[in-house]
Parts: C-alpha cells; sequence; structure tokens
C-alpha cells in the first residue's frame, strides 16, 4: 500500500463489505489459531480513565497474559503524556503512563512495523470525512479529532496486515459514529434542537471497527483474577463504576447487565 | 463570529442581568449559547459562554463580595460586555476578538486571593461548559482542544454526569462486547 494515495479509504470499504458478508470472523478465528499477532489499540479516554483511577498494575497484568500488543498513536501520546506532563495536576498521570511506555507495556505502533508518517497522513483524510458527515443547517458539525481518528486509521492498518485488533475507547462520540451512526445523527439532532442532515454515503468508511471500553477489560481483569481485591461480587462493581466515573461512556443499564453475566 | 445577533442579545441580557445580580438568569443565559458553540465551535461563542457562566457562579456566592476590589472588578467587566456589544454592532470582529483578551488580562492583573478565586472560577467554567459541549455530542477530545483543558479534566466531570445514561449511547449489545473483549485475551 502506498503512503497517502487514498488507498487506505480503499482497503477501508473493502474490508467494511467483507466483514459485511460475515467473512471477517472466519478470517479472525483463523488467525487467532495459527497464533498470528493481535493488537489493543488504546484511544486516549480509556488510559485515562485506568490512570485517574490508578489501575496501571492491573493494565501490566493484562499486557502479561496478552498474547500481542497494546498500542497507541503518537496523537495519543500527545494527550495523555505530552500535554499533561506541562500541567501539574496532570503531571504524575503523565509520567506513570510515560513509564508504561518505557517499559513497554505500551507501545507506539513502530513495534507492529507500522509507519507513523502514514498513520498522521491518513488520518487527516479520516478526520475530515468524520467531520464531512454530520451537518445542522449546512454547517459541517467538527466531531472528532486527531487522536481518536488516528485509531481509526491504525485499525484499519493492522487490518490491512492480517494483524487482529481491537480499539479501546472509551467516549462516546467516536464509539456512536462507528458502531451506530443513525444513533448519532437522532442524538444530534435532539440535542441541537435542530434536523441534522447525515451523510449516509460516508458511514461506509467507518464500518467494520471492533470496539471495546476500559469496563470491558476490567471485566477481563477481574475474571482472571489479576485484581487484587478479595471481595466477592463488590470488586467488579466497584471497577466498573470507577471507570464510568472517570469518563467510560457506559450506562447504568449496562453495568447491571455486565455483573449479571 | 458567528450567530452574531444571537451573541448580541445574549450580551444585552448579560448587562441586564449583573445589573440585577441575577446568577440564575446568567446560568440560563450561558446555557443558551451551548448549542451554537457545539456547531460552530467558534472560540468567541465558547468565550462568551465560558464569560457568562463564570459570571454567574462569582454572583452566586456573595464571598466575592468580601473582596476590595470586587466591586472595581464587576465594573470593569461591565464596561468590557459594553465593548463587546459595540463591537458587535459595528461588525468589528477585530476588535471584538480583541476586547475577549483584554477581559482575560484584566483577570490576570488581578492580585491576591480574588485572583486566584476568579481565575479558579473560569477554569471551573472552562471544564463546566466543555462537558456540556461533549453531552451535545461532540467528541471528549476536540471538546478539551475547544475549551483548552486537559482530556483528564473533562472525564473526570463528565464521568459524573449522567451523559452516558441515555439510550442512544448504547451501541452494542452487552454480552457482544463482553465477549469480544474475553476472545482477545485467549
Amino acid at each position: 500500500m502506498k503512503k497517502g494515495d487514498g488507498s487506505l479509504i480503499k482497503k477501508a470499504e473493502e474490508f467494511a463489505e467483507e466483514k459485511h458478508m460475515g467473512q471477517k470472523r472466519k478470517k479472525t478465528l483463523f488467525f487467532l489459531k495459527e497464533d498470528k499477532m493481535k493488537s489493543i489499540i488504546f484511544d486516549s479516554s480509556s488510559l485515562i480513565s485506568f490512570s485517574m483511577n490508578g489501575l496501571y498494575e492491573e493494565l501490566k497484568k493484562l499486557k502479561k497474559i496478552f498474547n500481542g500488543k497494546f498500542l497507541i498513536t503518537k496523537e495519543v501520546k500527545v494527550e495523555i503524556i505530552d500535554r499533561p506532563l506541562s500541567i501539574k495536576a496532570f503531571e504524575l498521570e503523565a509520567l506513570k503512563l510515560k513509564e508504561l511506555l518505557d517499559e513497554k507495556v505500551l507501545e507506539m505502533p513502530s513495534a507492529l512495523g507500522v509507519n507513523e508518517n502514514e498513520i498522521t497522513e491518513e488520518t487527516k483524510k479520516m478526520i475530515n470525512l468524520a467531520n464531512n458527515t454530520f451537518f445542522e443547517g449546512g454547517k459541517q458539525i467538527h466531531l472528532i479529532d486527531a487522536g481518536e481518528a488516528s485509531c481509526l486509521v491504525l485499525s484499519r492498518i493492522l487490518d490491512t496486515k492480517k494483524i487482529d485488533n481491537v480499539i479501546c475507547i472509551d467516549e462516546r462520540t467516536t464509539r456512536m459514529l462507528v458502531e451506530k451512526p443513525e444513533n448519532l445523527e437522532k442524538f444530534l439532532s435532539k440535542k441541537l434542537h435542530s434536523k441534522i442532515n447525515f451523510r449516509k454515503e460516508n458511514a461506509r468508511y467507518f464500518r467494520g471497527f471492533k470496539i471495546i471500553r476500559s469496563a470491558e477489560l476490567v471485566y477481563v481483569a477481574y475474571k482472571k483474577n489479576l485484581v487484587e481485591l478479595k471481595n466477592g461480587k463488590n470488586v467488579l462493581d466497584a471497577l466498573l463504576w470507577a471507570v464510568k466515573f472517570k469518563g467510560c461512556a457506559i450506562s447504568t443499564e449496562e453495568i447491571n447487565e455486565i455483573e449479571r453475566i | 463570529m458567528q450567530e452574531s445577533e444571537n451573541v448580541l442579545r445574549i450580551l444585552k441580557e448579560t448587562k441586564e442581568a449583573i445589573k440585577e445580580e441575577d446568577n440564575i438568569k446568567l446560568k440560563n443565559l450561558s446555557n443558551q449559547t451551548v448549542h451554537t458553540a457545539s456547531v460552530s465551535q467558534d472560540p468567541e461563542n465558547i468565550a462568551i459562554a465560558v464569560i457568562v457562566y463564570s459570571l454567574s457562579k462569582i454572583l452566586e456566592r456573595p464571598k466575592y463580595r468580601e473582596y476590595s476590589s470586587s466591586e472595581k472588578l464587576f465594573n470593569e467587566f461591565g464596561i468590557c460586555i459594553d465593548n463587546l456589544i459595540i463591537d458587535i454592532k459595528e461588525k468589528n470582529s477585530k476588535r471584538f476578538t480583541k476586547e475577549l483578551t483584554h477581559f482575560r488580562a484584566k483577570i490576570n492583573k488581578l492580585s491576591g486571593k480574588l485572583k486566584i478565586y476568579v481565575q479558579e472560577v473560569f477554569r471551573k467554567a472552562s471544564i463546566n461548559k466543555a462537558s456540556r459541549i461533549y453531552e451535545h455530542g461532540i467528541s471528549m477530545e476536540r471538546t478539551a482542544k475547544l475549551l483548552g483543558i486537559t482530556m483528564f479534566e473533562l472525564a473526570n466531570y463528565a464521568g459524573q454526569t449522567g451523559i452516558s445514561d441515555v439510550p442512544e449511547s448504547n451501541t452494542a449489545d452487552v454480552k457482544s462486547r463482553i465477549k469480544l473483549a474475553m476472545e482477545m485475551f485467549r
């Protein structure tokens, strides 16, 4: 794939179509059987939930049992490390997250041979697409920014490299754009008290991403006995509410459902 | 600046509300700017939303009157709002932007505890407005950038609201998402 020639977008369309036909799952299972590389791509919001709850050890333990890479993009690094390092209130969180990067718990995409300039180039296109999808009174609504878009781009690049991946993202808008853009249309219309025009033809570029949140990861940590708190069901409840209170977009109803599983 | 007619109305009503020391009216006026700010994402609109909300919070707490220079500060805020109104009427957007910068500069020129108090009110107002814009469907990163705050501040504040407890937020089946996460760790 050549850099910056728009081929990633074409690949994305093909991938989305494939997934639509149910072939993606078969491929995923095949690669898992072959013990191929896999990856979790972290957006800023999900790492902020872990960080502000002090769940660094849990993240390290999750990485230990994960046969793959925990990745962040350059754009996400700016939001969770570079910028907060200069702000006293969040300097400690930034240092702790930097340590995770130094210890290779988190890694940059180059760890999987992905060219970071390619991500930056494709991110510009992804931002442009996302922000030209919903309109109010003829005006485009600028929905997402570089960190969020770069995670989507990295996921697509890993798809083309046949590396199984999921994006861990706690903030709501990007998840809605990817999983149910029609919900986002409804929601924007309700909140802005206005008719929203949804350029549906753009939606195909956002299909096929696999999304989890910090909530699902703390569930995995709990189920795999990686949380060193011994208080039965309360631990899971505490973990789920903790990430919700630090910005993970999960509803009370969803928390209750997870606890019933 | 976008939606200048709306901003003009809000500024005129803000002036009245300050005179009447009506913090509830100021809060409502600030909320009215959120819809516009979410779509236009115009820095001037956002600055007005933060200023009006901050004024409402300052007036809400009688504590500000304890500071000797607080009356002078409110007079200066009043002059700034008058100037902003003139700038909109004269369609002088450059002067409008400059006046908004002056507004912030006046706070930075304050001294002692009043400066710390007012700066804190403005910082919290920025986080509050960011949370409202995020609530309107703009992403967390985009909103934090618009308001000049960190995503840490926004996530912490937004997490304590009911933002994610809306039906449209449920975009996938809970069990499927858990299954997906568990499968990745197999």
